[in-house]
């Protein structure tokens, strides 16, 4: 870790901002997103507490760690140095692989809403400017783009910020569960704890990648993804 | 051919030129780094091949096919294929009026290891053509090194492309890496699938290769359109974990890339075809792909007949729409 990052690492303002952006009062809207689960659990392939575990690990390690995270850390980094052309190019790079249509437009809501809440809450010439290139249509806005833009001039280090999208994932998509299934809050929690390993490795995956090498790869999520974009009820965008 | 192999891993065409054009901050240029389409093949590639060495006649198969649109529709009027790769002529095949065929044959037993194969095919300004294989690529067993094969397909303005090998199957310990990069005129379209099985399923070896990497990039006249990557390495990281290939074996993607048309409506289209629910279907779907540039299909199952049969519907609907004609009949013998 660099002086800075040990620096950003102890700024316990800094601290203060990694809760508030990992909180799941974070007004963004994912209690609105399964990414797929509701169709999971529409299909008996979700029962329980054990089989939400297992698939949410599947979302870690397949498409976090190989590719959201990795566009997040570019951004981060890219928000470090002040260069919007940058943060975009790690947006419309996540895009490009986000093959689901459904996650896409998930992805991108729920970034739309951070990215305009953080803006309310202080000025930054890279958020303005990369706000700029979203309003004339330029990339995307993907959420995990701006949580790397937004906790990179945040001073969050990245490794952090990494785990942050993790477990903000990962407590949206429990909050959603509770709504589709019977799980208890101490099952949820238990989840959440049994998942931390599976965070520690998703956010290590990434540290290695470029954009170039983003590969997520989950085929079943994906088409039972197709299956729920044309479900005749549904409760969740995705 | 050179029994003692210190191969140079490199082989001649090491050129790096399809699509990674990305100003990605991740290529150290380091003196010792072999060029290999992606970092956990390194160690691959610095292993020699005991048989003939990596680059040498026999390994480094090529194949270049050249269409264009004459008088009388659309000709190949390039083609140079060297071993594996044999072509015996074109085939008057295509339900279109226009459309010319051609499957690739290949003499060998399957791809070893130490293979590096280059493949160019070229559509031209409203020329439609179909390129297949004869049979399904066999991926042999390795302990030295791995075999890669890179793949470079482009239309014209106008044109449309079908590029739909037979099945990828994968034997114990295999190590193989593929890529496709494909680039779109105006105008254009194209169909480009792959079915990977993970074995002789038949003798129930599954998933008992080593590590498979199959990359699909496309870009259209306004820059990159979408990427997609199938990485499996079975002693690693489950393949059969929930949602990433569950309790099937064979999976197969279809992409339909078509930047001009209404892809929303494609999407619905493509997901009828292939959205079964029939006992003995395979479980598929279809959804936009990005940047507006057309249809993602995938598709899972048990057995390889059934992942070719979800994706040919998808195919044959999508080139109704695309060009006005059917798929040709699946069946080749």
């Amino acid at each position: 870790m660099s002086d800075r990052e040990e620096a950003a690492a102890d700024d316990p303002l800094a601290a203060l901002e990694s809760f508030r952006l990992a909180d799941s009062f974070l007004p963004v809207g994912g209690y609105t997103l399964s990414y797929g689960l509701e169709q999971f659990v529409a299909d008996d392939r979700v029962t329980g507490a054990d089989d939400l575990r297992d698939l949410l690990a599947t979302y870690l390690r397949n498409q976090l760690g190989p590719a959201e995270l990795v566009a997040l850390r570019a951004a981060h980094a890219a928000a470090g140095d002040g260069d919007v052309d940058a943060v975009c190019d790690a947006d419309r790079r996540l895009t490009a692989v986000t093959l689901p249509a459904e996650f896409r437009e998930s992805s991108r809501k729920s970034g739309r809403r951070l990215l305009s809440l953080q803006r309310e809450l202080r000025d930054d010439p890279v958020l303005d400017g990369y706000a700029e290139r979203v309003e004339e249509g330029d990339t995307a806005c993907n959420y995990a783009v701006v949580l790397g833009a937004a906790t990179g001039v945040a001073g969050v280090d990245a490794d952090r910020a990494c785990l942050l999208c993790c477990h903000g994932f990962v407590t949206g998509r429990l909050g959603v569960a509770q709504r589709l299934l019977s799980l208890g809050h101490t099952d949820a929690q238990r989840v959440l704890d049994d998942l931390r390993p599976v965070m520690v490795e998703a956010a290590d995956d990434s540290v290695g990648r470029g954009l170039a090498d983003m590969t997520p790869f989950s085929p079943l999520v994906d088409v039972l993804s197709a299956e729920h974009e044309r479900a005749d009820r549904r409760l969740f965008v995705s | 051919m050179a029994a003692d192999a210190n191969a140079d891993a490199d082989g001649p065409h090491d050129t790096d030129a399809a699509g990674t054009d990305d100003g990605a901050t991740d290529d150290a240029d380091d003196a010792d780094t072999v060029d290999v389409p992606h970092p956990a093949f390194e160690p691959y590639a610095r292993e020699t091949v005991p048989q003939a060495a990596v680059g040498s006649p026999g390994k480094d198969g090529r194949l270049e096919l050249r269409f264009a649109a004459t008088s009388g529709g659309t000709t190949l009027v390039h083609d140079y294929a060297t071993v594996p790769f044999h072509l015996s002529g074109t085939l008057d095949y295509d339900p279109h009026p226009d459309g010319e065929t051609v499957f690739v044959q290949s003499p060998t037993g399957g791809v070893a290891q130490g293979d590096r194969h280059e493949v160019t095919v070229e559509v031209g300004a409203d020329a439609v053509a179909h390129v297949s294989t004869g049979s399904s690529t066999k991926v042999q067993s390795m302990t030295h090194n791995y075999a890669g094969a890179e793949t470079t397909l482009s239309v014209g303005s106008g044109g449309h492309l079908d590029y739909a090998p037979e099945p990828t199957i994968l034997h114990a310990d295999a190590r193989y890496a593929e890529e496709f990069s494909l680039d779109l005129a105006a105008g254009a379209s194209a169909v480009v699938s792959n079915v990977v099985v993970p074995g002789r399923l038949a003798r129930d070896e599954r998933f008992a290769f080593e590590r498979y990497l199959s990359r699909t990039r496309a870009t259209g006249p306004d820059g990159p359109l979408f990427a997609d990557a199938t990485h499996l390495t079975p002693a690693e990281s489950d393949p059969t974990a929930p949602g990433v290939l569950g309790e099937f074996a064979v999976y197969g993607a279809a992409f339909v890339v078509a930047p001009d048309r209404d892809a929303a409506a494609l999407s619905d289209t493509l997901h009828d075809a292939v959205a079964g629910g029939a006992d003995g279907d395979a479980r598929a779907g279809a959804t936009e792909l990005p940047n507006g540039a057309g249809v993602a299909v995938r598709a899972l199952a048990d057995r390889a007949e059934t992942v070719r049969a979800a994706l040919h519907a998808a195919w044959d609907r999508a080139r109704r729409e695309l060009v006005g004609a059917p798929a040709p009949a699946g069946r080749k013998y």
